[in-house]
């Protein structure tokens, strides 16, 4: 009795050491972590649209940013956009729309958040959940950013996620607002390295550049060899021009496997062609509601 | 016995005449799994370093506070302590690396090597061996892990820490996972070789 007593007692002990060391570290790491996270995303964002830390992005151009939700009540269930309110620059506080399946509005109803605060998702879901009602539950699942000009509509950059050849593929997209595409970022992948995890060099993900909406609805990949000259516009090897020329040329083509890596390949072109096809189809059926609805929104 | 060896000689002993990898062949699936390139390499190496160290002076301290029924799951826990800090140290500070090799530094909390040398050595060892012993072991498996990730990433895609200097790609069966077994079985015949050879030479 007395030795189970001890061993109880000593493996106690050990247990709530290793518990405050592990609980120390987590707290001095996690805010490096979120801000690490945080800075490349920008980083992201900037090079998709062009810029760079240097050359930041004007003040007329403004970030706006959508975040769907699937509302469940009872067996009902419906779409809420958070979207950002008034004109751009007046911060005009937040408004959750709620549409129903087939695309009709249901209400609007207003949510008290501050701008910081909405890219916290504990403190966005309880606004939101606050703003609707305890009867409804709310699920967040993705979010987009409409990145406008002097109140004109420049680009979306949207979040994806699909499955890869071993494990989730993260990306994320640059549409313009014809859905074509402007440009894609593999944020995080576990594919073999030499093989699959080339989806992230240059010559495999700018294929993508530049494909106009009607290709990408449409898109396949293709197994032949990439010619040589489109492969030194996409790494980005002869002048700027000269491969905006080629990359035009080439902007009906479906997308060239990587070699070994057919199934990521494949993945990430079905993944974007989904990923795009759904935001399209998403993104009319918002513009319908509030144009009908007459809600004045910065982009 | 700690008497008798000095510091030189645990760590060497690590590195050479006891290397985890091709002279005790343990912990062979990372060697296997995460070494198809030098970078890899470096990364879990160092994650191993700091664990087993760390995890051999923290023994030797409370050897006399473990209860020898359950030393393991004392063991276990040490490491698995060790490893979550290492985890979100690299997870936070190199976000690029810990992409790749995330799910290998996990686990680290089942690596034999740890845990054999915790066995063998940081509990019946004094605290300064224990150190010294801890870190030969680290350093035989980082240095295991560089040289295994150097064929690897040479022979499987020309390049040397990511930079190419073949220009082309010789086999790519090395970047798969069964040519860490070959690369590793033929490792372990030159180790064996060179011992062989110096032996000879000590002899006649």
């Amino acid at each position: 009795m007395k030795m189970i007593l001890t061993i109880i007692f000593r493996l106690t002990v050990s247990c709530l050491i290793a518990g405050t060391i592990m609980g120390m570290t987590f707290i001095v790491t996690n805010k490096a972590k979120k801000a690490n996270e945080f800075a490349r995303e920008e980083k992201v964002v900037y090079s998709l649209m062009g810029y760079s830390h240097d050359n930041p992005i004007p003040d007329s151009m403004g970030m706006h940013e959508v975040f769907r939700y699937v509302v469940t009540e009872g067996d009902q269930q419906s779409i809420g956009y958070l979207v950002p309110m008034g004109a751009h620059g007046e911060g005009g506080g937040f408004s959750f729309i709620r549409i129903s399946l087939d695309g009709t509005f249901i209400d609007q109803a207003e949510v008290v958040l501050s701008e910081d605060k909405v890219r916290e998702i504990g403190d966005r879901d309880a606004a939101i959940q606050a703003a609707v009602g305890d009867s409804r539950q709310i699920r967040f699942t993705d979010q987009t950013i409409v990145v406008t000009d002097h109140g004109k509509r420049l680009a979306y950059l949207l979040h994806g996620k699909f499955p890869g050849f071993k494990t989730n593929i993260a990306v994320m997209l640059a549409l313009d607002p014809a859905y074509s595409m402007v440009g894609l970022e593999v944020m995080e992948h576990e594919e073999d390295p030499g093989l699959g995890a080339e989806i992230e060099q240059d010559y495999f993900k700018n294929q993508f550049k530049y494909k106009p909406f009607d290709k990408i609805k449409s898109l396949e990949v293709v197994k032949a060899p990439m010619p040589g000259e489109y492969v030194d516009a996409l790494e980005g090897r002869i002048d700027e021009a000269d491969a905006l020329k080629i990359m035009e040329q080439y902007k009906d083509q479906d997308i060239y496997a990587l070699t070994g890596a057919t199934i990521s390949s494949d993945a990430v072109s079905s993944g974007v062609k989904g990923i795009t096809k759904k935001f399209a189809y998403r993104l009319d059926i918002l513009d319908n509601v509030l144009e009908g609805q007459q809600i004045e929104v910065p982009f | 016995m700690a008497n008798e060896n000095s510091s030189i000689q645990l760590v060497t002993n690590g590195i050479l005449k006891e290397n985890p990898i091709f002279k005790l062949a343990l912990s062979m699936c990372p060697a296997v799994g995460i070494s198809t390139t030098v970078m890899n390499g470096v990364m879990l190496g160092i994650a191993v370093l700091f664990v087993q160290v760390f995890s051999s002076v923290t023994i030797s301290l409370l050897k006399n506070f473990i209860h020898p029924r359950i030393r393991i799951p004392t063991y276990t826990l040490t490491i698995a302590t060790w490893v979550t800090v290492i985890d979100l140290t690299l997870a936070a500070y190199f976000p690029a690396a810990y992409a790749q090799m995330g799910i290998f530094v996990k686990i680290i909390v089942a690596f034999a090597i740890i845990t054999m040398r915790l066995e063998m050595f940081a509990c019946k060892e004094p605290v300064t061996a224990s150190f010294w012993d801890g870190l030969g072991m680290g350093l035989g498996f980082l240095l295991g892990m560089v040289v295994i990730g150097f064929v690897r990433e040479l022979l499987g895609s020309g390049a040397i820490l990511g930079y190419d200097v073949l220009g082309f790609k010789p086999l790519l069966f090395f970047i798969l996972p069964s040519a860490g077994f070959f690369v590793v079985g033929l490792m372990m015949g030159f180790f064996n070789w060179i011992e062989a050879f110096y032996a000879e030479r000590k002899k006649g």
